[in-house]
């Protein structure tokens, strides 16, 4: 399910850390595309860079050079209030560890993204906080809080954080590094089919080899750089299982 | 249910403190502002329990118990006044009292007319009792105040400025501040306040209506060596004359204020302490790009709820310690306007300690869920 243009384009990308004889390289004239519906997968060693790119692309952190093109705007030349906004409106995230609120139940969680930023009723946000946790298997689980679930299934929680508003991005950061494969593979499963089915732009960093055949493309990331051209295609390099 | 509701009924716990820190916060200012009031209401006995609209003393009188001797003459003044009903004399002033031990108590006698029309006699003088100080020496005093006076009941004798006087009847709910009232026939005290005939503390005056008091005082207030009030602004001069001119009330405001500071700074570290525990959570809002100041009214609604649990709890508390005052002979006055202005003062410092706690809502940098 890929559109035609890219839906996000990065030119250029140059972030460092520190400075003088500290200073170190993060990222280093990085470009790539990534289009709509498309699953990509960002690997590579400790300390290469994806977290920062990933921070980059997704409106975090400021690079210290290059654009970030996404519909049509370049995000890095935008106030901090549209990049909130680009961000409130188009991307979801999933972080490393579950991050979810030690007193809210699973529902409730979701919740809070429709209620708080996009002021959707409270009987609206409750309905399609329930019909997300479905989808996710979690229909029975609604009411639990995050101490009454398991690993995976707070990682599912998470994922339908980021996904319940429907956003045209999803940035991953080792979603499945908790976990073991069975229930890595699931939340994989989730995301492949968040792109393929709703068209949602899903980069994963992950080291994780065997997330590797479900995804649309692999950037390779090494000191900085871009090691493979980013316009291979997952099917050149890898076989479809 | 609110998401800060929820979250604070399931850390409970970790909001305990500030909980409490309200509670005390709110207990103590009612409960020392009641004392204050209960203490100096006690000063403005002699005016607050009679029926007078004016009383006229000495030039610059500052309270009703600091009153100097004043020509009776003065009298003519008041009668000359066409809204004033027959202006009487009031005797009052500090005597020593002599205990059967031998030991003396500075006491503050009392000496008023004692008729039904009578506009110095304290209510809480019934008819019977009015009747029994007519007799010379006859006095009544504050059950409360026996012990204080070496006195074991009615029919004692003891004796004032070295003379002798006999209880014939207690009153309660008079007890007072600076010494024990002793109330007697004017008879009784001109003696006793060595007093010369033609002298009097204080002359009293009602007005046909009560409206046209304060209209009266300005012209009493043209005439030379004395000074005239209306019975309010008597009562209001000699109880902010014992709340200046003492340390009492600066000393009770300063620990009220030292447990509204106590209250400030445990709550706010309390909601400090429970925001920056789920700064990762806010965090994952802020890059889903919930705006901070939708997580900052989170914080400021924790707040509100717990300034209303810890007020909740004070105030049974509150009211409980009255009573138990009450039985100790300590008198809390807690008046509705007391009770708002010591609900809105807490309120206000949990609210304010919300906003100190926001300054933790800074930490929040989702790039560092990026790891």
């Amino acid at each position: 399910m890929l559109a035609d243009g890219p839906s996000l384009s990065a030119r250029q990308i140059s972030r460092s850390f520190g400075c003088g004889e500290t200073r170190t390289i993060a990222l280093h004239n990085v470009s790539l595309d990534l289009h709509s519906g498309e699953f990509v997968m960002l690997m590579g060693p400790s300390g290469s860079g994806k977290s920062t790119l990933l921070a980059v692309l997704s409106g975090l952190l400021h690079p210290d050079s290059g654009q970030v093109h996404v519909l049509g705007q370049d995000l890095w030349r935008q106030t901090e209030p549209a990049r909130e906004e680009f961000r409130r409106r188009y991307c979801g995230f999933i972080f490393q560890g579950y991050n979810l609120f030690p007193a809210l139940t699973a529902r409730q969680q979701l919740e809070v993204v429709l209620r708080w930023g996009h002021g959707v009723s409270g009987r609206e946000a409750r309905r399609r906080a329930d019909e997300m946790l479905l989808q996710l298997g979690l229909g029975k689980k609604a009411g639990l809080r995050p101490s009454q679930l398991s690993g995976g299934e707070k990682q599912r929680v998470a994922i339908g954080r980021a996904l319940i508003k429907e956003p045209l991005f999803c940035f991953a950061d080792e979603p499945t590094s908790a976990l073991d494969w069975a229930h890595g593979e699931q939340i994989i499963e989730l995301l492949r089919a968040a792109a393929q089915e709703r068209g949602t732009t899903v980069l994963v960093v992950a080291h994780d080899s065997r997330i590797v055949p479900f995804t649309d493309r692999v950037l390779q990331l090494e000191d900085g750089c871009l090691a493979e051209p980013e316009t291979a295609r997952r099917s050149e390099l890898w076989s479809v299982p | 249910m609110s998401y800060s509701l929820v979250t604070l009924w399931h850390e409970r716990q970790r909001y305990v403190p500030g909980v409490l820190a309200v509670g005390f916060s709110a207990l103590l200012i009612a409960l020392q502002c009641g004392l204050l009031l209960g203490l100096f209401s006690i000063t403005s006995i002699p005016v607050d329990h009679t029926r007078a609209d004016i009383w006229v003393g000495a030039p610059q009188v500052l309270s009703v118990d600091l009153g100097r001797p004043v020509p009776e003459s003065y009298l003519s003044r008041l009668a000359a006044q066409p809204e004033v009903e027959a202006p009487e004399i009031y005797l009052q002033g500090f005597a020593y009292w002599s205990k059967p031990n031998g030991a003396t108590e500075l006491c503050i006698v009392i000496g008023a007319r004692l008729d039904d029309q009578a506009l110095g006699c304290v209510d809480e003088l019934t008819p019977e009792l009015r009747s029994l100080i007519t007799e010379p020496g006859a006095i009544i005093l504050d059950e409360s105040e026996l012990g204080r006076l070496g006195m074991k009941g009615i029919g004692d004798v003891a004796e004032i400025s070295g003379q002798r006087v006999r209880l014939v009847g207690l009153v309660h709910g008079l007890k007072s501040l600076a010494g024990p009232y002793v109330f007697c026939s004017l008879g009784t005290a001109r003696p006793l306040l060595h007093l010369l005939p033609d002298q009097t503390t204080y002359l009293l005056a009602r007005c046909r209506n009560p409206a046209e008091a304060p209209a009266v005082v300005e012209r009493l207030r043209a005439y030379p060596n004395m000074s005239a009030f209306t019975s309010e602004d008597f009562s209001f001069r000699t109880r902010m004359h014992w709340l200046t001119m003492t340390k009492a009330g600066i000393a009770l405001g300063c620990a009220a204020a030292l447990g509204l500071l106590v209250g400030a700074v445990v709550t706010s570290q309390t909601l400090y302490a429970a925001t920056a525990a789920s700064l990762r959570e806010f965090a994952v809002l802020q890059a889903l790009g919930i705006p901070r100041w939708r997580m900052a009214l989170t914080v400021l609604a924790q707040a509100f709820w717990v300034g209303l649990t810890g007020i909740a709890l004070a105030v049974p508390v509150v009211f409980g310690l009255r009573e138990l005052a009450d039985h100790v002979g300590a008198k809390i006055l807690l008046p509705g306007w007391l009770l708002a202005i010591a609900i809105g003062v807490t309120m206000t410092m949990a609210l304010v300690s919300g906003l100190a706690a926001l300054r933790s809502l800074r930490l929040v940098e989702p790039a560092t869920l990026l790891r």
